[in-house]
């Protein structure tokens, strides 16, 4: 289990990681969501031990990570731009994070080499972008990590390479008990991977859960009524929003589906519809009570 | 096997569960009949296999499925399902359709022609 509690952090002079408080169970995929400038990389830079806190605990299976060389051998932090040793090759790169990580499997590496399809005699910063994203996946794979900590990770990949990617990642998550620490601006891509989401906003944790649990608090709902009833349904449903289409209603409405359902009931809809929100409108409306600038979130 | 649609509102989870009731309803998995392993279907259809045992714990609560410690999840008898929140829903979608039938003109009897005819095919189950 990691856990990070009251976590304060300056950078010159600037508060940024403010207060923040977060649990990631073992096993699981752990989506990391915010603003830019939120404190995420500063947060994930702290978990992984490059980053000490100014205040508060910072524990991975109850041990403090900094400088802590048993914890870290078995991290992996791959940055938002992977950084390699100039001039050397896949194989020299291979060679040093052997020397560094007990666990590293040469089996492994040669597996992945197929996966990966890059000439590892090849010097990586020749390599694109995306082909050196590819690299430090591939390094960091075989380092076999107990948890693997990624920071926008799927930027620059082509759709083919994410797949399989992903598809290692959850492997190593069924097999292993692998836990991943993913932060990313794609909410598309949380939403189908990851099983418990932390949005981070000014530094601070503002919301936990567990995905389908954010999922089945919140639903979309249409609706029409008789033409004789009157609008006293808002009252009793409370709906976070409401818009009218002619005589059709899309309510956005929390709590629980069962009595939602019961409660327009009474009213006796002529028509009724509920749909499951996807994980960019909860952010809307949840955050939206918040008054937090949700926006950032989602056009970054 | 399996086909989900990640474009789809519908969490992943819940469509799951919805595609495993399907082919054990449909008789496609018969009774015994051993489930994939969260592993492999993991692997198989890169998701999450926190959700993949979500969604087994879930159909063994509503009874469609059973499972033995160290061997995995296997298909449950027909009989045992107790799923009242899915007959509900199958109710509810039950009488749109029939009310959209009869709005169009089809006759009751011709609907409960339909019930006889799949209560003969399925074997009155």
């Amino acid at each position: 289990m990691i856990q990070l509690v009251h976590v304060h952090k300056k950078i010159d002079k600037e508060q940024i990681l403010n207060d923040l408080t977060l649990t990631v169970h073992k096993g699981s995929i752990y989506g990391l969501l915010g603003s830019n400038g939120a404190g995420k990389t500063t947060m994930l830079k702290t978990l992984a031990g490059i980053l000490k806190q100014d205040k508060g605990t910072v524990t991975i299976k109850g041990e403090n990570v900094y400088e802590n060389n048993d914890i870290k051998q078995s991290v992996f932090f791959m940055p938002d731009y992977p950084t390699f040793m100039p001039q050397y090759t896949t194989r020299q790169m291979a060679k040093f994070f052997q020397s560094i990580y007990p666990n590293w499997s040469e089996e492994r590496f040669m597996m992945l080499g197929n996966v990966f399809e890059l000439d590892m005699d090849k010097k990586i910063h020749t390599y694109s972008k995306g082909l050196q994203r590819q690299a430090a996946f591939w390094l960091a794979l075989s380092t076999n990590p107990s948890v693997f900590i990624l920071d926008e990770p799927f930027d620059g990949l082509d759709p083919v390479i994410r797949t399989k990617v992903k598809n290692l990642l959850v492997q190593e998550v069924a097999e292993r008990e692998m836990t991943v620490i993913i932060s990313s601006h794609n909410l598309r891509e949380v939403e189908d991977l990851c099983d418990h989401i932390g949005i981070i906003h000014k530094g601070t944790c503002i919301l936990e859960k567990d995905i389908d649990d954010l999922k089945s608090d919140i639903h979309k709902i249409q609706v029409a009524f008789p033409k004789d009833i009157q609008e006293d349904w808002k009252t009793q449903l409370k709906p976070v929003y409401v818009e009218q289409r002619g005589s059709v209603y899309m309510l956005i409405v929390k709590g629980e589906k069962q009595k939602i359902l019961a409660d327009i009931q009474t009213f006796q809809p002529i028509l009724l519809d509920i749909l499951p929100l996807t994980l960019e409108e909860i952010f809307i409306y949840e955050m939206g009570d918040l008054n937090y600038a949700i926006q950032n979130i989602l056009l970054s | 096997m399996l086909e989900l649609d990640l474009r789809s509102r519908t969490p992943i989870y819940e469509q799951l569960v919805d595609k495993l009731v399907e082919l054990i309803v449909s008789g496609v998995m018969v009774p015994d009949e051993q489930l994939p392993s969260v592993r492999t279907l993991a692997a198989q259809l890169t998701i999450n296999p926190n959700t993949i045992q979500k969604a087994y714990r879930e159909l063994e609560t509503r009874g469609y499925i059973y499972s033995i410690k160290g061997k995995g999840s296997f298909v449950n008898a027909l009989n045992l399902v107790q799923d009242e929140g899915k007959v509900k829903e199958v109710l509810q979608k039950l009488e749109k359709i029939i009310a959209e039938a009869l709005f169009l003109g089809v006759k009751p009897e011709e609907i409960i022609q339909i019930v006889e005819n799949v209560k003969l095919q399925k074997g009155g189950q």
